[in-house]
């Protein structure tokens, strides 16, 4: 038998152990990717309607570029110029919403951080960033 | 070192290297399969592929090394078991490679948390040194 139809047979001979694996390991994966504290998936937030302002924590380029409707630029970088104007637009009866590009990047949960010192209550960070909010058809303001 | 010499001492060091590889594979597989949820997180902090497909292959990988280094070690569809431990190897080695480039300061995972983080550019010329050990069992074919 050749190599690669030795390796086929191997390949299926492994998918049994996973397949028990993937329903009967008491730590298997989940199969929908699980949330940091702090995060909310787009879904959950949408639920909210009206009562969500959205903060790009994005570089001005980026947010030049493209951003969520209405959504306020707030970064650490600028934060003494920024914050005032956040203020003028927050409203204490809705939830703060933070995002910045995608998954893996920090500075969404850094503003959130920053906001809740300086006393902003309901300060939440969108699971999966820009990058969700585009790949599930959000609105886009240019 | 004369060619008989070198004809006598060529089967000793493959089978050396194959008891080794096979079993650096097995370990590895073994300490992940203990842990499919934990290797799931391992596999996600390389952001190569989205989680569904990283949970999937948590459940799947570990026990393709594990087989494929057992069927090695017994000499059982033991080229077939090279191709994909080589293979195996290969992709392990680029995605290394690629968390090297992106400058993620993530662990290696290889061996789920059973032994101490070790980076990624440890495990990148492990990886490498281990290609050629499976070059070597190749030129036997």
């Amino acid at each position: 038998m050749n190599a690669v139809r030795q390796a086929a047979l191997i390949l299926v001979a492994a998918l049994i152990p996973a397949l028990l694996t993937g329903a009967f390991h008491h730590d298997r994966p989940n199969w929908s990717e699980p949330i940091a504290p702090g995060e909310e998936r787009l879904e959950t937030i949408l639920s909210w309607g009206q009562s969500v302002i959205w903060v790009d924590a994005r570089p001005e380029k980026e947010y030049a570029d493209a951003h969520v409707p209405d959504a306020i630029r707030l970064t650490l970088e600028d934060w003494d110029t920024l914050f005032p104007h956040f203020l003028d637009r927050w409203d204490q009866k809705k939830k703060v919403v933070v995002y910045c590009s995608s998954t893996s990047c920090q500075l969404s949960r850094e503003v959130a951080e920053r906001l809740e010192q300086n006393g902003i209550p309901s300060v939440y960070v969108l699971h999966g960033g820009w990058e969700t909010w585009k790949a599930q058809g959000g609105g886009v303001k240019r | 070192m004369n060619a008989p010499q070198t004809r006598s001492f060529m089967p000793t060091l493959r089978l050396a290297i194959r008891v080794v590889l096979a079993g650096i594979f097995v370990i590895a597989g073994a300490a992940k399969a203990y842990d499919p949820a934990g290797f799931a997180i391992e596999i996600q902090r390389y952001q190569l592929v989205p989680w569904l497909i990283g949970a999937l292959g948590a459940t799947y990988l570990p026990w393709l090394e594990m087989i494929a280094g057992a069927m090695l070690f017994v000499g059982r569809l033991k080229r077939g078991a090279l191709l994909i431990l080589t293979v195996l190897l290969g992709l392990f080695t680029w995605a290394l490679a690629s968390a090297m480039v992106r400058g993620l300061g993530i662990d290696c995972g290889c061996f789920g948390k059973t032994f101490e983080a070790t980076g990624t550019f440890v495990p990148f010329l492990r990886n490498i040194f281990l290609l050629a050990c499976a070059a070597v069992l190749w030129s036997e074919h």
